[in-house]
């Protein structure tokens, strides 16, 4: 299969296609990067003590993992549709001059045209139903099953970095993305809202007023806890790309996970359930919005994701250290 | 690791094991956490009744989980989990926050999804808080209790003063096993109706064995052992909530309503309706209220108006029953029964339906 769209010095696969095409997405990884020069074949073993082992040559993987992850072309165009949601939510409410009836709108719509800092979270909340987990799935998704894709699997492997590592690297890229995304829309929803409609004191959920700078400092535990929630969505997206060679369809397969679970989390006839699904515990970020703020409301959610991080990485681990890579 | 190495299958080990260890341990721990039985020493229910109306409350904070599963028919716009909307505390799932430091200063925070109502009493000002509609209405007491809809009690304690209230020759109470709820150590009362016609099976209360607080309230319906409503505590802490958590200042751009509420009457009655008057004693005492509008509804198949239309279309979804009282229709949940009798009655109590029958053929 690789044979198709590798160069031709590349040494035939060892086993036999699977009928995957060629996809003609940008030569992923390192190896296109120049971060990794050739070396020997060996499949099927796994050499740990690796290529320059120690931290350089880890970080130097890191560094080279997140150039291919915010260097590519699709990635930041997704990441600029990430950013444009909070800005079209400001400009929209402030062209219609915003909701004339306080009416019982979702999310933090409502609060909008008295504080700008709350395009941030209205965006968040807005984005979280669909555009954030999408953006995770792509992204974890295409990790694993991208370079099997693109040919580029085996000479990761064979520069010989280990199996754990390279899966510890990948992961800890998307992790640098999730963190970053969300903080993305947190920034410009804060930007285009203070532009367009001021700062000033929030007004918490509780009716309670903070500073805009203990404002702020909840904004960032309000990312700091949807990056955990979407990391774990992360860890299922990264063992569902090591199933496949395939990265849209470990994508689409995270995607629809995280939908199914929004959709089993809405039918309160499966509330016993509910407290095991991946997404459920999400929404509880607002608990960040209350006064006093009840961390214990907080820490199902995190528990949750750590236990979803655990076993999917692991299960990635299983499947991708026992796997044959032919592509 | 080698063993990983050479027998890759091996490794699906590791998921597996984490997995089971995650789901496990969490089972257990809610397990153990439900059967375990505190050892306290023994106290008679009269001596528990008596904790409960001596307790010197000096002042308390926790979140509460409502439960209602009253197996309503389903009605848009009522009930739902995650709604902050005061009158959806009648079914689903609720989680409410709750301070207290003395009778006149008290705080319930309804936890919705993306919103809050908050019911903060302090000395005489009560303010009703919605986040979402950010509205805010004020009232001043004069030494008379918020109405709330329905007086659906929010608190355990307010849930179990309602019971004891109810406590007269016609319950039979007991001391249950003891229990451990919200981390604390708590007897159980157990208030059973003699009347085989009630719906209710049995209240418990579980009261805190050092503080003498009810931690939990359920009420299960008869013949099952499932609560169909309950009232828990499941993180308390008995120290003195700070003074700044009762003070409530509208912010800015709130809509402030001034205003007492209707004294006594929660929800207002259409003017037609006469003041229901109530048959029997104690649990099993049943509601008859007039209303001659659904007589009218019942008899003109083509009345106009969406009101009328959507009154038929709720009716006419409910089971049709007749007897020697009339015909009429029937609403059946599991701790009340309503009849919506074609000559314009409504019957409603904790009661099967046997027993409403009895009441529509002797108030006809």
């Amino acid at each position: 299969m690789s044979a198709v769209d590798s160069p031709a010095d590349v040494p035939p696969g060892s086993s036999p296609a699977t009928g995957a095409t060629a996809s003609g997405a940008v030569a992923s990884s390192a190896v296109a990067s120049g971060a990794f020069p050739g070396g020997t074949v060996s499949p099927g073993t796994v050499r740990r003590r690796g290529w320059r082992s120690g931290r350089t040559g880890r970080a130097r993987f890191f560094r080279s993992e997140l150039r291919l992850v915010f260097g590519r072309r699709r990635n930041q165009a997704g990441m600029a549709a990430l950013a444009a949601v909070p800005v079209i939510i400001a400009v929209a409410l402030r062209v219609t001059d915003g909701p004339t009836e306080a009416g019982r709108d979702p999310g933090f719509f409502s609060a909008i045209s008295g504080n700008g800092f709350f395009v941030a979270l209205a965006a968040l909340g807005a984005e979280l139903g669909l555009f954030l987990p999408i953006a995770v799935a792509a992204i974890a998704g295409d990790s694993i099953a991208g370079e099997a894709n693109s040919g580029t699997l085996r000479y990761l492997l064979t520069v010989p970095v280990g199996r754990t590592r390279l899966l510890a690297v990948k992961y800890a890229a998307i992790v640098v993305f999730v963190a970053t995304v969300t903080l993305l829309v947190a920034a410009i929803g804060l930007l285009a809202g203070l532009a367009l409609f001021g700062g000033g004191p929030v007004t918490l959920l509780s009716g309670v007023q903070v500073s805009l700078a203990e404002g702020l400092l909840r904004l960032l535990g309000v990312c700091a806890y949807l990056t955990v929630g979407l990391c774990a969505l992360g860890a299922v997206g990264l063992f569902v790309s090591t199933l496949t060679e395939q990265p849209m369809g470990a994508t689409i397969a995270t995607t629809m996970l995280a939908v199914t679970s929004f959709v089993l989390d809405s039918i309160p006839q499966l509330d016993w359930l509910h407290p095991y699904l991946l997404t459920h515990h999400w929404q509880a970020f607002v608990e960040l919005l209350r006064d006093p703020v009840a961390f214990d409301a907080l820490r199902p959610g995190l528990l949750s994701a750590a236990g979803y991080a655990v076993v999917f990485l692991s299960a990635a681990w299983a499947r991708f250290g026992g796997r044959d890579v032919t592509s | 690791m080698s063993v990983f190495q050479t027998r890759p299958a091996l490794r699906w080990l590791v998921p597996t094991g984490a997995a089971l260890a995650i789901l496990g341990g969490g089972a257990a721990v809610g397990t153990f956490a439900s059967a375990a039985e505190p050892n306290l020493p023994e106290r008679s229910a009269a001596q528990l009744l008596v904790d409960l109306q001596t307790a010197r409350l000096d002042g308390l904070s926790g979140t509460v989980i409502k439960r209602a599963d009253l197996g309503l028919p389903s009605l848009p716009g009522i009930g739902g989990r995650g709604s902050a909307e005061l009158t959806s505390l009648v079914s689903g799932t609720h989680t409410l926050r709750v301070w207290h430091a003395g009778p006149d200063k008290t705080r319930v925070a309804l936890l919705g999804t993306l919103g809050e109502t908050d019911v903060i009493r302090n000395g005489k000002d009560v303010w009703i808080w919605d986040s979402q509609a950010n509205k805010a209405e004020h009232s001043t007491l004069d030494g008379q209790p918020t109405g709330r809809p329905g007086h659906l009690p929010t608190t355990p304690q307010e849930a179990a003063e309602q019971a004891l209230a109810a406590v007269d020759p016609s319950t039979r109470v007991s001391v249950g096993r003891s229990a451990s709820i919200a981390g604390r150590d708590a007897y159980e009362l157990v208030l059973e109706p003699r009347d085989a016609t009630s719906l209710v099976g049995q209240i418990t209360i579980a009261i805190d064995a050092a503080e003498h607080v009810p931690l939990r309230f359920q009420v299960v319906p008869q013949g099952t052992s499932k609560p169909a409503f309950e009232v828990a505590f499941t993180q308390i802490d008995f120290e003195r909530p700070d003074p700044a958590q009762f003070v409530f200042n509208p912010p800015p751009g709130t809509v402030v309503t001034e205003g007492a509420r209707p004294d006594g009457k929660p929800m207002a009655l259409p003017a037609e309706v006469e003041r229901p008057t109530v048959v029997g004693k104690g649990w099993t005492s049943v509601l008859v209220a007039e209303v001659p509008q659904l007589a009218e509804v019942a008899k003109v198949a083509e009345t106009d108006g969406a009101e009328a239309a959507l009154l038929r279309s709720v009716l006419g979804g409910l089971p049709e029953v007749n007897g020697a009282w009339g015909t009429g229709r029937i609403v059946t949940g599991k701790l009340f029964t309503a009849l919506l009798t074609d000559d314009g009655r409504v019957l409603v109590g904790a009661v099967t339906p046997e027993r409403l029958y009895e009441v529509a053929q002797s108030t006809r």
